[in-house]
Parts: C-alpha cells; structure tokens; sequence
C-alpha cells in the first residue's frame, strides 16, 4: 500500500462491504458460539426474527415514519432559520458581532438537557420533539454556514464589484453561490446529528417511534429488538447520506467538474 | 483630453502589530488620454498594483484623489473593468454565464445580451466553450474569459493587473497579441501593470516605470512603433533600443527592491 494511492471503485464496494461482514461474523462469533450471553446481547439470527417480527405484528414501519417525520421536521425547520441568519452574519461583519458569542455560547448547551424544560413548555405532543431536534441543530447550522460564507474568496467578491455588482448583488451573486456546497454539506452533517436528538426525545415521553420502541423493549429485555432498532437509524441514516451526496453532486456539478 | 487624471495620490498601510506604518505608494500624479494604453512596470512591492486597485476603487488613497471624466471616484463601479492576476471567474458559472455577468448585474437578461456575449466569447477565440465551467479550462483560456468578462461591460477603462503573469511563456506571448489586438481594433483606455519589460514595451503606447518602495513614478517612455504590431516587432532595432534603456532604468530599483 501507497499512501494516497487511488483504488478502482470495485474494489472501494468491495472493501466497504467486507467490513460489514467481518463485523457480522464477529457478532455472530460472540453470540452463537456462547461467550457473551442472550440476555446483553442477542445473535444475528434472533435480531433478524424480532425485526420482522416487530414489523408484521408491532406495526414498527408506522414507529419508522413518526421518527422520519420528526426528524425532517425538527431539521427543515431549523434550516429555515439557521441558514439566512447565517448567510447574514458571514456577509455582515455587525450581524456577526451580535450573534456570534451567543450563538457559540448556545451551540454548547446540549439538547438533550433541554428535555425537561421542553416537556414542561409544550408537554410531550409532537412539538416538544420538534423543539429539541431544533435547538439541537439550529445553532450548529448558524456557526457552520456563517463560517463558510465568511470564508468567499475575496478576489471574486473584489472582481463583482468591478463588474458593477452592487452590495446586494454581492451577497445574491457571489456570496450565496460561492458558499452553496459549503452549506449543503453542513446540512447533510447536521442531519446525522438530528437522529441522535430524535432518539433521546423519544426516549422520554413518547408514545411512538423508534426510541420509544426501544426503550420498551429494555423492560422486556428484547435486546434483538433494541439492535433492529439501532440498525435500522443506521440504514436510515445511509439512504438520507447517500441521497444528499447525490444530489449535492448534481446541484453542484461545476465543483466536480 | 484626459480621462483620467490621478492627482496627489499616495497609500501608507498602517502598521501589523504595532509595527510601523508601511507607505507603499507616494503622492503620485498621472494623466492618461483616452484610448491610451499605457502600461505600468516596476519591481515587484512597488506600488503598481495599489495604484490599479485605487484607480479600481478597491482601495482608497491615503491622500489624494482619482478623477475619471471630471467626476471623484469613490468606489468600484461597472465604468473600471479589472482583470486580476489569479483566476477570478466565478466557479459555479459557465463561460458564457461569467461574461455575462455584469450586463446582467445592470439588468438585462441573458436573451437580450447574447448578441454582445457571444461576440466577446469570439474575439477572445472561446467558441465551443461557451457552456465549459472555469475549473475545466486551462489558465490562458480563463484569462481570455477574464477579458472578454470585462470587456462585455463595455467600461471606459480596462485595467489589467499582472493578468498574464501565471502563464507559460509561449501562452503569454499569444495572449498579449490577443489583448493588443482587441485594442487596436475596439480601442479603450488600457491601464496594464505589469514586472515584465518586454511586455511593457510591446503592448502600450506608453510604459509608466515605478520605483521601488516607497513608488513613485519614475519615467514615462513613449512607445512609437507603429500599429498593427506584429510579434516580430519585438526583433526590431527600435524594440531593442527600449528594452534596453527600460532594463536600465528598472535594474537599479530592483537592485534596491531586493537589498530592501
């Protein structure tokens, strides 16, 4: 092996595939062959029954789609009003001035934390759900996006303005294009995030979902149910990972030209 | 009558880190006509390229003004187009698109500047790339773009800042023919600065030479070969003569620019 030395895409899937299975096999290794026990850790095999199980009979897909919905929902709407203010604070250095040592100061305070208060203020509907995946998520966009947009090469800014641009052009034209992968990724970043949010919201006061699913299934010790869970986040988090990718290589071509 | 007219103008940068304030240009005064080309030699740190950015209006003199058809200026505008040494199209734009840009910043729309885009995009030779993005073109073809990007803008001065001064040798060459073409034939008042002698001479009607830092102007050369020029002019007696007598005058302020 070379360092930085390319490989062909086969042997890239090959390889990423590999892995999987080799974890697998350990997994399957530990638990079939009797060295760790069926009460902390369920087998392969055992976590594959109780996951069709859990969809035929505990109606979990419908558990799988309050969990997406929450998600998206906590995560566009945070988009909605992290990624203008951050737009406003790369491109305005007073803006940035205000907002940047209590955005900063916020992006510490762990959501998780906030469960409590939330269920308080808006009791444990949907919208307490909503709240934490959005104070979880809003203050990291707002930090990463300005980053970004602050980060525009001021050679193509200084070029604009001597094609006539005017300030307001400035931020639409260049700032806002320049920037645009940037903050498609911090997206894409901060969704992952939104999950690990969405399972601790659920995991207190809630009736469905998939974090709701697995915290009854620790009081009847179903740990295969709890790993079918977990994966199934995992899978999840694949597809949104991979369809972002995707369609920021499309909306952003010129960059991978 | 000149068009623009420098009067007075100096730039001092204040001190990094307590350090002493740097002047990079002293007061300076310079008229240049219309359809001049003039070019702008000097070592490098000499204060060329401030002097552009100020005529730009990217930076503002310390002292001093700058006065284009009778009126101050006090920041960029469409009137100055710029083209700058590093690449500066903008990425997600394509050809076509980049020099477009500033008749679309004045509002009009890509159907109603075609005609004049097109016609830029075919002096400066890019035909079939129209609809390229800058990362797939190599540094000569996004400097014609450059060009042809400020160009489309129609300002009443071009100002050029080391543009060729990231290509190979043989590029550059072809590119200044380019450029020197494009001039004779639309004629526009050039400003071009530049640290190379025989591009200095082959290019303008008349080579401004800087000193080293702090600049300030230390010569004007009136260039009278006649045009067209053809790139065999650079073979001729009188070429040689100016090149040798700009060597001359810039070798002394280099050797200061390198001892500083």
């Amino acid at each position: 092996m070379r360092p930085l030395q390319p490989i062909s895409p086969q042997a890239r899937v090959l390889l990423g595939i590999l892995f999987f299975v080799l974890f697998f096999a350990g997994w399957g290794l530990a638990t079939l062959g009797g060295f760790v026990s069926p009460t902390f850790l369920a087998d392969p095999i055992t976590m594959v029954k109780d996951g069709i199980y859990l969809l035929t009979e505990q109606g979990f897909l419908g558990d799988i789609g309050m969990t997406v919905w929450r998600v998206v929902g906590g995560f566009v709407l945070s988009a909605i009003v992290a990624v203008p203010v951050g737009i406003a604070m790369g491109a305005y250095k007073p803006v940035e001035a205000l907002l940047e040592p209590f955005v900063s100061f916020s992006r510490y305070l762990p959501a998780s934390a906030f469960v409590p208060l939330l269920i308080l203020w808006a009791g444990i509907g949907e919208m307490q759900k909503l709240l934490v995946i959005f104070i979880g998520s809003v203050f990291q966009i707002i930090l990463m996006v300005a980053v970004s947009v602050a980060a525009t090469r001021r050679d193509l800014v200084e070029a604009a303005y001597t094609l006539g641009a005017r300030d307001g052009g400035i931020v639409r034209r260049v700032l806002i294009p320049a920037s645009a992968p940037d903050i498609a990724e911090t997206l894409r970043l901060v969704l992952g995030w939104a999950w690990t949010y969405v399972i601790v919201a659920e995991l207190i006061g809630a009736s469905s979902g998939i974090g709701y699913m697995i915290i009854n299934s620790q009081a009847l010790m179903a740990t295969g149910q709890i790993i079918f869970g977990i994966i199934v986040i995992g899978i999840i988090g694949l597809i949104s990972d991979f369809a972002f990718k995707t369609t920021n290589r499309h909306l952003f071509a010129w960059r991978f030209a | 009558m000149s068009e623009l007219i420098v009067q007075g103008v100096s730039r001092t940068f204040p001190g990094v880190r307590g350090g002493k304030p740097v002047q990079a240009l002293q007061p300076t005064d310079l008229e240049i006509a219309e359809n001049d080309f003039v070019t702008v030699l000097g070592p490098s740190g000499c204060g060329k390229s401030t002097l552009l950015r100020i005529i730009a209006g990217l930076d503002q003199p310390t002292a001093g003004k700058v006065i284009l058809d009778g009126k101050e200026i006090k920041g960029p505008g469409a009137d100055r187009g710029m083209v700058f040494q590093s690449y500066t199209l903008f990425p997600w734009l394509t050809v076509r698109e980049n020099v477009a840009f500033g008749l679309r910043e004045r509002g009009i729309q890509a159907a109603s500047s075609k005609e004049i885009v097109d016609n830029y995009i075919d002096k400066v030779g890019l035909r079939g790339f129209e609809d390229h993005w800058p990362k797939q073109l190599s540094g000569g073809m996004q400097q014609r773009t450059a060009i042809a990007r400020a160009l489309a803008n129609d300002p009443k001065i071009l100002l050029l800042d080391e543009p060729f001064g990231a290509l190979d040798n043989q590029t550059r060459g072809l590119m200044q023919e380019l450029l020197l073409g494009i001039w004779e034939r639309e004629q526009k008042t050039v400003i071009f600065v530049t640290h190379d002698i025989e591009e200095a001479v082959f290019m303008a009607s008349r080579v401004v030479t800087m000193t080293a830092r702090p600049g300030r102007i230390k010569s004007i050369t009136p260039v009278d070969i006649p045009h067209p020029r053809h790139y065999t002019v650079k073979a001729s007696p009188e070429f040689s003569r100016l090149r040798l007598q700009l060597t001359e005058e810039i070798r002394s302020e280099a050797i200061l620019a390198a001892s500083s």
